[in-house]
């Protein structure tokens, strides 16, 4: 009888989808209101969280990591509304927050790279920076006033699948900025070198990938990833503050790590980020449905974590013996 | 690794499996309840509340989301509420805006909302009611009770320790105050920062305050809760001024531990913001689940309270007088 | 400079900034550098605590005043008109100007006096970062990270406060009057902090997880555990609070008029000091940091002395989450060290460790505390916002990471040297 193997590499992102799916069914047999369609309430509430989550992805695939995701949200977010009640249009704000967003990764990647500095404590540094200068655009909280273009875009740009489902725009804009990337990561030369510098960045070097480049336009990439994510979470919640999404960072990179991505760089999948962020909104949304405490959450996500780490670990010992029996 | 995907899953089912999974019975009401979070004890007494009188009515399943502080968790737990199909939503919002959206979600499955505790700013017909405190009101009355008590001095300066930046019962209460002493030039407030509604934060920036030259020269604490003017309190004790006499110390929130400390002589006076919200909300809630119609805003009963006792802090329409503190009073405090 | 001692040359950056932000509160705040001496010690204010039918306290509430405050007879003493307060309770005391010293009424005693002022303030308010700060260079310089801090110090603070609590409510009184109960929550505190140490040495040293990874399980799982904690007995997660003033006292009294925690701080550096610089520990970590594989053919135990860093940072976030909680008496398990780590690691690079490991320096991460907290108190005394603050914050952390980049060091000055050079004067 011929026995299913999965190729190594693909057993961490086989078991984040096959938890995923077991979780899922525990939920549609055991909560009420909990059903097959309700992936489409998942993606409606952690769009956002993927779109920044594929920033972090590339980030973390070079080997280096980006703590200024969720500050670079609140900016965006209240940046849009200061600009939509001084009386700008919402083409501008948005403009405007993705171009800031753009620079500013482009700014980390550049002062990482050329000064050699470590990552984590540069991407601290810029979290502070984007969240003081959050606070400065406006202290309290903003809505987002209706605008010609938002209501545009909210009520037509959104499908709706009988009385229930709503697919908005910002879920369209999730799926094709996951599909680009997913693309940009396994087919082109770019994405290639990215697998390359987080592997082993000597190497790299040496043989001639230009690993400066690659760097900084990875974080700049990741820069504009998050101020996209930020446009969403704008478009979701109508509501500019500039204390939204703290900790958010955390959020990613466990949704990252989940999905099988190794957070020395190198080994990992854009899709298996996809599912990580699911996974992690499946949970909350589960232990809200069940109306436990909010503190087993933080639990469950952390186990979690840790059986996947632990998985990641055993894997990378077993195909590390394996290339030395050769 | 095919065994290691089964234990995977193995552990997740367990988990879930655990809690009990739920049918709906028609003769019961289903409410879904989504609370700011637990960072007061304020907070914590308002949820005790609820729960005890989801205790006291057999007929109501109730599931309750704490949100942690975060909207956007506040936003998925409506959201869960609706697709669970339950009779009544009630929250407790985090901020003011952002929430348009799911209440027309909400509105559009024809499940009625009832607000408490803070407001939303957003189109009245897409909620039933508001059950809450005035915290307008709030902050009035202790402006008023500081003019009924104010030292002989030509200049009374006040210091404020407002709430959490843009929330609701900061700015109100901030307004309150304003607007009373407005017709008192001589109590100014010289300094107002936000402590955000923790003890721990209150004490630092209390601490911060004192040595500043406003912090070495004032007269009056105004605190917007309790828990900030606790931590205040001995922050201002270990500069060696006394609390509660040097500095007249006057917050809002009315919880046990404050009435200790004015009982002790260590602060003044406390305006209650009643956080037992409980049987009001439910009774409302009912009352909407069979259809009924109430009134848009339910003003919460609430006193003031203070070492001394029978002053007039309220306004013509509802006059209030306080309450002097005993021991009596603090042991039959439910919060 | 060339002769300065390789010894101290980490502190050049750090005390340069910390001297230069120090020159600019000496010009732009009042009042900055003024140490006042006050009265008062909060060992003055123990209560006996217990059951309420045993204390004394609960039942005269007239009492207390008089056991709790200063005495209110040093202070110039005015009537207010409208306020007439009972005739039990003391007169209140107006007062404009009160930072002179009261007038000693025979006999100094140095233990009702302390010192304030910003610069205590400080030191006072930086206290956790700084004890932070000692776990965290010994686990950055073996080549790690430990961002789970935070968390460690919500649970030793939930732990300790449950204790408390459970005591102050099932003890009688008198027991509680005689023993060193307190001793046993911050015992408890202390071992629960040191296991999660040991568990992230487990991690990183026995299954060989990268640290930061390994160290983010109990970061995200930690608080958790920590809310479950303030659970027991309730029905929901609660904000503990606990009455004890003994305890308090390692937080908020004062000890020969310096602060209790401030002393706590030191006595810790100067263990971190002794057991790294006079024993083998301190050369070991250095050397595992550095290179792990070549430390392990010379000898050394690198996985021994990495789990043993890990101990030590967990103790240390024990002891900083013991600290938060006598702050206020009351521990939130959602908010207690939050990004504390983040001030921590700052505070260690900083001062001079780099974050490949290797050369770690304890006096440097002191500083860098110091300066971080200065830094902190100066935006404040100018009236910035609170929630602005981490922006210059950042902008410090930037300046002084180029600082140390070795590149940037030899851009930076090679620019100032090829411009000597052009002008052609040697």
């Amino acid at each position: 009888m011929k026995t299913f193997k999965i190729p190594l590499r693909y057993v961490p992102i086989a078991a984040t989808i096959s938890v995923f799916c077991v979780v899922y069914l525990i939920g549609i047999i055991c909560y009420d209101g909990f059903g097959v369609l309700s992936i489409f309430d998942l993606l409606q509430d952690n769009s956002y969280l993927g779109i920044a989550a594929i920033g972090t992805a590339l980030v973390i695939l070079t080997g280096g990591i980006d703590l200024s995701v969720g500050s670079v949200i609140a900016f965006t977010t209240i940046l849009i509304a200061k600009i939509l009640v001084a009386g700008g249009n919402a083409f501008l704000a948005i403009s405007l927050a993705l171009a800031l967003g753009t620079l500013f990764g482009f700014c980390q990647g550049c002062l990482i790279h050329y000064f050699s500095l470590p990552p984590f404590l540069l991407t601290l540094a810029g979290m502070f920076f984007v969240r003081g200068c959050a606070f400065v655009v406006n202290v309290s909280d903003v809505p987002i006033k209706r605008d010609a273009v938002f209501d545009f875009v909210t009520d037509n740009l959104s499908i709706s699948i009988g009385s229930e489902i709503t697919i908005s725009f910002y879920v369209v804009v999730y799926i094709v900025l996951l599909i680009a990337a997913i693309i940009f990561s396994q087919r082109t030369r770019a994405g290639r070198n990215i697998y390359a510098i987080g592997d082993n960045e000597l190497a790299a070097t040496l043989m001639g990938i230009p690993v400066g480049r690659t760097k900084i336009m990875t974080y700049t990439i990741a820069g504009f990833c998050y101020a996209l994510g930020g446009v969403a979470f704008a478009f979701y919640l109508k509501s500019g503050y500039a204390s939204h999404c703290v900790g958010m960072e955390m959020e990613a990179i466990a949704a990252v790590v989940i999905g099988g991505t190794l957070l020395t760089g190198g080994v990992g999948y854009i899709f298996g980020s996809f599912f990580g962020v699911l996974v992690l909104g499946l949970i909350t949304a589960l232990i809200t449905y069940d109306g436990l405490d909010s503190c087993w959450s933080r639990i469950i996500v952390g186990l979690l974590m840790l059986v996947f780490i632990f998985m990641q670990n055993m894997i990378t010992k077993i195909s590390k013996s394996k290339s030395k029996s050769h | 690794m095919n065994k290691f995907a089964t234990v995977i899953m193995a552990a997740a089912a367990a988990t879930l499996l655990v809690t009990a999974c739920s049918k709906k019975d028609p003769n019961k009401t289903y409410v879904g309840i989504s609370q700011v979070g637990a960072e007061s004890d304020w907070r914590r007494a308002s949820t005790k509340s609820i729960e005890d009188a989801v205790a006291q009515r057999p007929q109501i399943v109730m599931t309750f989301a704490d949100a942690m502080q975060k909207q956007e968790n506040q936003i998925k737990a409506i959201r869960s509420f609706i697709r669970k199909k339950v009779d009544v939503i009630s929250f407790s919002p985090v901020v003011s805006s952002g929430f348009e959206d799911i209440l027309k979600e909400a509105k559009k499955a024809n499940i009625p909302v009832v607000i408490f505790d803070r407001a939303v700013d957003t189109d009245p017909s897409l909620y039933v009611s508001l059950v809450g405190s005035d915290f307008t009101e709030e902050g009035r009355r202790a402006a008023r009770w500081l003019i009924a008590n104010k030292p002989a001095k030509d200049s009374i300066k006040v210091i404020e320790l407002s709430g959490t930046a843009g929330s609701a019962p900061a700015i109100e209460r901030q307004k309150g105050f304003a607007e009373i002493i407005e017709s008192t030039p001589e109590i100014k407030v010289v300094v107002s920062q936000s402590g955000n509604f923790t003890r721990v934060e209150g004490k630092k920036v209390m601490e911060n305050i004192l040595q500043t030259p406003e912090g070495k020269d004032f007269d009056v604490l105004f605190a917007h809760n309790d828990d900030m003017a606790l931590g205040a309190i001995e922050a201002i004790r270990d500069v060696g001024k006394v609390p509660g006499k040097d500095i007249i110390i006057i917050s809002v929130d009315g919880i046990k531990d404050m009435f200790q400390e004015i009982l002790k002589g260590n602060a003044n006076c406390t305006v209650e913001c009643n956080p037992l919200i409980g049987p009001t909300l439910f009774d409302v809630i009912e009352k909407v689940k069979k259809g009924e119609t109430v009134p848009p805003r339910i003003p919460s009963l609430e006193g003031v309270f203070d070492s001394i006792g029978g002053i007039e802090v309220g306004n013509e329409e509802t006059p209030v007088q306080t309450t002097k503190i005993t021991q009596e009073i603090i042991d039959g405090r439910a919060y | 400079m060339k002769k300065m001692s390789n010894k101290y040359r980490h502190l050049v950056w750090p005390l340069a900034s910390l001297a230069l932000l120090l020159l600019y509160n000496a010009f732009f705040t009042e009042d900055f550098f003024k140490v006042y001496v006050k009265k008062g010690n909060a060992s003055e204010q123990t209560q006996v605590v217990g059951k309420k039918d045993n204390t004394p306290a609960a039942q005269q509430p007239v009492a207390q005043p008089t056991e709790q405050q200063p005495p209110a007879e040093q202070q110039p003493v005015a009537q207010p008109t409208e306020q007439q307060p009972p005739a039990e309770q003391q007169p209140v005391a107006q007062t404009a100007e009160q930072s002179q010293p009261e007038e000693k009424d025979g006999g100094f005693s140095i233990f009702d006096y302390h010192f304030s002022g910003t610069p205590v303030l400080i030191l006072k308010q930086g206290s956790e970062v700084m004890l932070l700060a000692i776990g965290m260079t010994l686990v950055i310089a073996t080549g790690g990270i430990d961002i789970s801090v935070g968390a460690v110090m919500a649970i030793a603070g939930a732990v300790a406060a449950l204790l408390m609590d459970m005591f102050e409510h099932q003890l009688p009184a008198s027991a509680m009057e005689t023993g060193l109960y307190w001793l046993i929550p911050v015992f408890a505190a202390l071992l629960l902090a040191t296991l999660c140490g040991f568990w992230n040495g487990m991690l990183v040293a026995g299954c060989g997880i990268q640290p930061m990874v390994a160290t983010l399980v109990l970061m995200v799982s930690g608080r958790g555990m920590a809310q479950l904690i303030t659970s027991i007995g309730r029905s929901k997660p609660e904000q503990i609070t606990f009455q004890s003033e003994q305890l308090a006292f390692l937080r908020n009294g004062y000890v020969l008029m310096v602060p209790c925690c401030l002393w706590i701080v030191v006595i810790m550096y100067i263990i971190a000091g002794l057991l790294t610089r006079k024993t083998a520990l301190g050369l070991f970590i250095e050397s595992v940091g550095n290179n792990e594989h070549a430390s392990r053919y010379a000898g050394i135990e690198s996985r021994r002395i990495k789990w043993l860093a890990y101990i030590i940072c967990g103790f240390c976030a024990g002891m900083a989450g013991l600290l938060t909680l006598c702050d206020t008496k009351s521990i939130d398990a959602n908010n207690a060290g939050l990004y504390l780590e983040l001030d921590a690691i700052l505070a260690t690079v900083i001062g001079g460790t780099s974050m490949a490991g290797g050369r770690f320096f304890l006096s440097g991460s002191l500083i860098g505390a110091i300066l971080i907290q200065t830094l902190t108190a100066t935006m404040i005394a100018n009236k910035v916002d609170s929630s602005i603050i981490p922006l210059p914050k950042a902008l410090v952390v930037i300046i002084v990471c180029l600082l140390q980049s070795p590149v940037f060091r030899a851009k930076v000055f090679s620019l100032f040297a090829s411009k000597s050079a052009k002008g052609g004067v040697q």
